[in-house]
C-alpha cells in the first residue's frame, strides 16, 4: 500500500504512471519507483524461490546488499529489484533458482 | 587510470564531510559510492538529530544530507554514483565498477567511509517474505512512499528500532510491539517514550522464535528469554502481524580495509571488526584512513566530524594545510567530538548496565528502561519535569544524559538552560516568563517537552504536545488524552493547533483536560 | 588473526531442534550443516566457508558471516575473534566477468 499522506515527507518525487509486467500479467507503478517498491505497493511479496529448498523469498535489506529480492528482469536473472529503477515496459519474472518458472519446471521433470 | 589527491569511498555523512573539508583545502577529491543516491542513510532519516547547533541538532537527517550535497556540489567534488569500489591495492590504487565497466583510480590518500551493515538474527521462518531489516522498512516508507506492512513487530529496541518504530507509525502502520532480548531498552529513553505514549507495548527479555505463515509472514511467535537469552518454554505469545522488522544492531563494513591490508581488530565497543586506527582515523597502512561507522558504530553526527578529521590529516600530509592550522582545526574537531561522546549512551559506556543515576544525581527511571515510559513517581524526581509556576510553562521529561541542547537555543526568553556541557539535563528558570510559543516543544529532538497550564480554565488544564502525525486534529476536536503508557485516561478537547515554518513540521497540539490529569496526559487520540 | 585451534569439540555431535535453521540465506546452509563440519574437524571461519559455501553466495557473507562465525565459536567453546573472519578480498561485491572485461583505461572526464 502506498502512503497517501505523510506528516514529514511532502513529496516522494514520483512521476507518471508506467506499465510493466510480472510473469506476463500487466502491472502499474510510477516513475521513481524501484521495481521492488512497485511490487510491494501491489501486495506482491514473493520475488523468487530458492534453488535448493525451493522456498519463497522477498525484500529483506532493500539496499542492494542481501540479494534476496533478485528477479529476472528483461531476461536477465539475479537483478536486485530493490535498487533497480522501474522502467516502462519492463518484463519482470519470478525467479526460480536462477531461471524462470517454465525453465525450472522443464529442468525438474 | 584516474589520479586524484584524495579518494573517498562512500558518500554518507562521514564520506561527504571528508570530501567537503578536503575540497575546501584545495584537494582534488573523488567520491565513489555504490548506491544510486548519495547521502548514505541520511535520506532515510526523517527525525530531528541530537547534539548542538555545530552538530546540526534539531535538523532532520534528510535536510542535513541535502546541505552536505549542496556543499559538495559548490566545491566541485566529483561524486560518482553506482560506482562500487571492488578492492584497494598497493600504492592506494582502487578498482571501481561502474555499470558494466571497471576503471582503476589512484590517490595520495584514501578515506574508507563505507558505513555499516545491519546485523540479523536467524529464527524459524526468518527467510520468509515479510521479515525485513529496519533499513528496508525505512527505504520502503521514507524513500519509496510504500508502507512496509499493515501491522509490524519490531525486534530490537536500540535507537534504530525505536526511531523506525516511530516512523512506521508516522507512515500509517501499526506497531504491534517492540521487543528486545536484553533486560533493558537499548536506545534513548525519549525515543522509546514517544513510541510508548501512542500505545505500543514494549517487551524486554523477549525474542522472536518463529515467523508464522506459508508463503509470507502471517504472524509472529515471541517468547521470554532466560539469562542466557534462551527462550523459556511456555512463555510463547502469538502476535497478529504481517511484517517482522529486525533492528538488532549494525556491524562496520571492513572488507575494503581488509583488501588494503589494514590491521583489523574485533572490538565490541565499536560494533565488530574494525581497522586499527590512530586519533585521525589513519589505519596501519599509511595514508589509508577509515572514518564513520566503518571505523566504529556511532551516530551520524560523530561520523561527520570523524570524516573531517581524517580529511585535514590527509591534507596536512599532502601539503594542503600548514602544521599550525592543522593543529588548530584538529583541536576544534576533537572538542566538538568530545561534546557528543558523553553521557550514558557514549561509546565508552556501551553495554554498561550499572548506571543508576544521572550526572546530576537523579535516579534513572527503571520503568523507562523496561517499558519505555516514565512512571509518575519517577517523573517527580526531575525538577525540569515538575515545574508548577503559574500560567503556561514547559515541562521537560528529559531524564537521561544525552548530548543535546536545542531547547536552550529555542527559548528566546532564556527560560531553559543546558549549559556548556550539553549532556546535562535542562534547567528551567521559573522567574523567566513563558509565552507558550512552543518553539522549545518543536526543537526537542526527543519530543520530550510539553507546555502545561494547570489553571487553564476553572477545573481544567491545558497540555501542549509535540504532534507529528496526519491528519492533524483541528481545534475543537474531541477525543481522549493518553498517558505516558499510551492508555486513554480522560476526555480531551483540542483547543489549539500551532504550526510555523520554524517548527519544521512538529505541530504544537494543545488539548484541554480535567485539571487532575495535567501531569499525566501526554498524547491525544480522536 | 585466527589462532590455530588444533582440537575438535570434546563432545560428540548431538542433533539440536533448530539444526534445520537457515543461516546462510544465499547458499541455504543450515545451522546443523555448520555444526556438523566443526565436529568433523574444521575450526576457522574461512575453512567452513570454503567447505560449505556459506558466505560465498551473492551477498558475499554480509548477512550471515557474523552469525555463522558465532555458531563455530560456540561449538568450539572459543571467542569469535579466535577463529578469524572471512578474508575480505577484491572483488568485494559480485560482478559479471563481462564487467571485468570492460576496463576503461583512458582518463575519463569527470
Amino acid at each position: 500500500m502506498r502512503i497517501k499522506q505523510h506528516p514529514i515527507i511532502d513529496d516522494y518525487g514520483k512521476g507518471a504512471q508506467i506499465s510493466f509486467t510480472l510473469d506476463g500479467k500487466p502491472m502499474v507503478g510510477y516513475e521513481g519507483d524501484s521495481i521492488a517498491a512497485a511490487l510491494h505497493a501491489a501486495g506482491i511479496m514473493t520475488h523468487r524461490y530458492t534453488a535448493k529448498r525451493h522456498t519463497p523469498r522477498g525484500v529483506f535489506c532493500c539496499i542492494g546488499r542481501c540479494t534476496d529480492c533478485v528477479m529476472i528482469v528483461n531476461g536477465q536473472p539475479n537483478v536486485r529489484t530493490c535498487i533497480t529503477p522501474l522502467e516502462e515496459g519492463m518484463e519482470v519474472q519470478t525467479q526460480y533458482g536462477v531461471v524462470n518458472r517454465e525453465q525450472w519446471e522443464a529442468d525438474h521433470q | 587510470m584516474m589520479r586524484h589527491d584524495l579518494i573517498v569511498i562512500g558518500a554518507g555523512p562521514a564520506g561527504l564531510s571528508a570530501a567537503i573539508e578536503a575540497a575546501r583545502l584545495g584537494m582534488d577529491v573523488a567520491v565513489f559510492d555504490e548506491n544510486a543516491r548519495p547521502g548514505g542513510q541520511l535520506f532515510k532519516q526523517i527525525h530531528k538529530f541530537f547534539g548542538s547547533k555545530e552538530h546540526h541538532a534539531k535538523e532532520r537527517g534528510f535536510r542535513i544530507g541535502e546541505d552536505l550535497l549542496a556543499d559538495a556540489e559548490k566545491l566541485g567534488v566529483a561524486v560518482h554514483l553506482n560506482a562500487t569500489v571492488m578492492g584497494i591495492y598497493e600504492g592506494r590504487e582502487v578498482l571501481v565498477k561502474h555499470e558494466d565497466e571497471t576503471v582503476h583510480a589512484k590517490a595520495d590518500a584514501i578515506i574508507i567511509a563505507t558505513g555499516a551493515a545491519e546485523n540479523m538474527i536467524p529464527f524459524t521462518g526468518w527467510d520468509k517474505p515479510g521479515v525485513i531489516g529496519a533499513g528496508a522498512a525505512q527505504a520502503l516508507m521514507n524513500l519509496q512512499g510504500v508502507m512496509p506492512g499493515k501491522r509490524i513487530l519490531m525486534v530490537g529496541s536500540g535507537n534504530v528500532g525505536l526511531v523506525v518504530s516511530f516512523q512506521l507509525l508516522q507512515a500509517g502502520c501499526e506497531v504491534a510491539a517492540v521487543i528486545d532480548a536484553a533486560p533493558r531498552i537499548g536506545g534513548y529513553g525519549v525515543h522509546a517514550a514517544k513510541v510508548a505514549r501512542t500505545g505500543v507495548p514494549f517487551y524486554t527479555r523477549h525474542t522472536v522464535v518463529e515467523a508464522l505463515g506459508k508463503d509470507r509472514v502471517e504472524g509472529a511467535v515471541i517468547a521470554e528469554v532466560d539469562d542466557h537469552f534462551q527462550p523459556i518454554p511456555g512463555t510463547e505469545k502469538t502476535l497478529d502481524v504481517d511484517t517482522i522488522c529486525i533492528a538488532v544492531g549494525l556491524s562496520p563494513m571492513s572488507q575494503l580495509a581488509d583488501t588494503a591490508g589494514c590491521d583489523l581488530v574485533l572490538d565490541r565497543k565499536r560494533g565488530g571488526t574494525v581497522p586499527v586506527i590512530d586519533e585521525y582515523g589513519e589505519t596501519s597502512v599509511p595514508n589509508v584512513y577509515c572514518a564513520g561507522d566503518a571505523a566504529g558504530i556511532e551516530e551520524a553526527s560523530t561520523a561527520m566530524i570523524l570524516g573531517r578529521i581524517s580529511a585535514i590529516r590527509a591534507a596536512e600530509k599532502a601539503g594542503f594545510l600548514g602544521a599550525a592550522e592543522f593543529t588548530a582545526r584538529a583541536d576544534e574537531y576533537a572538542a566538538s567530538l568530545s561534546k557528543l561522546r558523553r553521557g550514558m549512551f557514549a561509546p565508552q559506556n556501551k553495554g554498561r548496565t550499572d548506571m543508576t543515576e544521572t550526572d546530576e544525581g537523579y535516579p534513572l527511571s527503571k520503568s523507562l528502561l523496561a517499558h519505555g515510559f516514565l512512571e509518575p513517581n519517577e517523573v517527580s524526581a526531575f525538577p525540569c519535569a515538575t515545574v508548577h509556576e503559574v500560567g503556561v510553562h514547559p515541562v521537560i521529561e528529559c531524564t537521561q544524559n544525552i548530548p543535546c541542547n536545542p531547547c536552550q537555543d529555542a527559548c528566546r526568553f532564556g527560560c531553559i538552560t543546558v549549559g556548556d556541557d550539553i549532556v546535562k539535563l535542562p534547567v528551567i528558570d521559573e522567574t523567566k516568563r513563558c509565552t507558550g510559543c512552543g518553539m522549545c516543544v518543536a526543537s526537542c529532538s526527543g519530543q520530550a517537552i510539553f507546555l502545561v497550564d494547570e489553571a487553564y480554565e476553572p477545573g481544567y488544564a491545558s497540555v501542549g504536545i509535540p504532534y507529528e502525525f496526519v491528519p492533524v486534529p483541528k481545534a475543537g476536536a474531541r477525543g481522549h488524552a493518553l498517558n505516558r503508557a499510551g492508555a486513554p485516561i480522560c476526555d480531551a478537547e483540542v483547543v489549539s493547533v500551532k504550526y510555523t515554518k520554524a517548527m519544521d513540521k512538529t505541530v504544537l497540539l494543545t488539548m484541554k483536560v480535567p485539571a487532575e490529569f495535567a501531569s499525566e496526559a501526554r498524547f491525544y487520540r480522536d | 588473526m585466527a589462532k590455530i585451534i588444533r582440537r575438535a569439540p570434546e563432545t560428540a555431535f548431538v542433533p539440536q531442534p533448530d539444526d534445520d535453521l537457515i543461516i546462510c540465506r544465499c547458499e541455504e546452509v543450515t545451522k546443523g550443516d555448520i555444526r556438523r563440519v566443526v565436529h568433523a574437524g574444521l575450526s576457522t571461519t574461512n575453512e567452513v566457508k570454503r567447505w560449505l559455501r556459506c558466505g560465498m553466495g551473492l551477498c558475499q557473507g554480509q548477512t550471515c558471516q557474523r552469525n555463522f562465525q558465532g555458531i563455530i565459536a560456540r561449538e568450539l567453546g572459543v571467542s569469535p575473534a579466535d577463529i578469524g573472519r572471512i578474508t575480505g578480498r577484491s572483488p568485494v561485491r559480485p560482478a559479471t566477468i563481462t564487467t571485468f572485461a570492460h576496463e576503461v583505461t583512458e582518463q575519463k572526464e569527470a
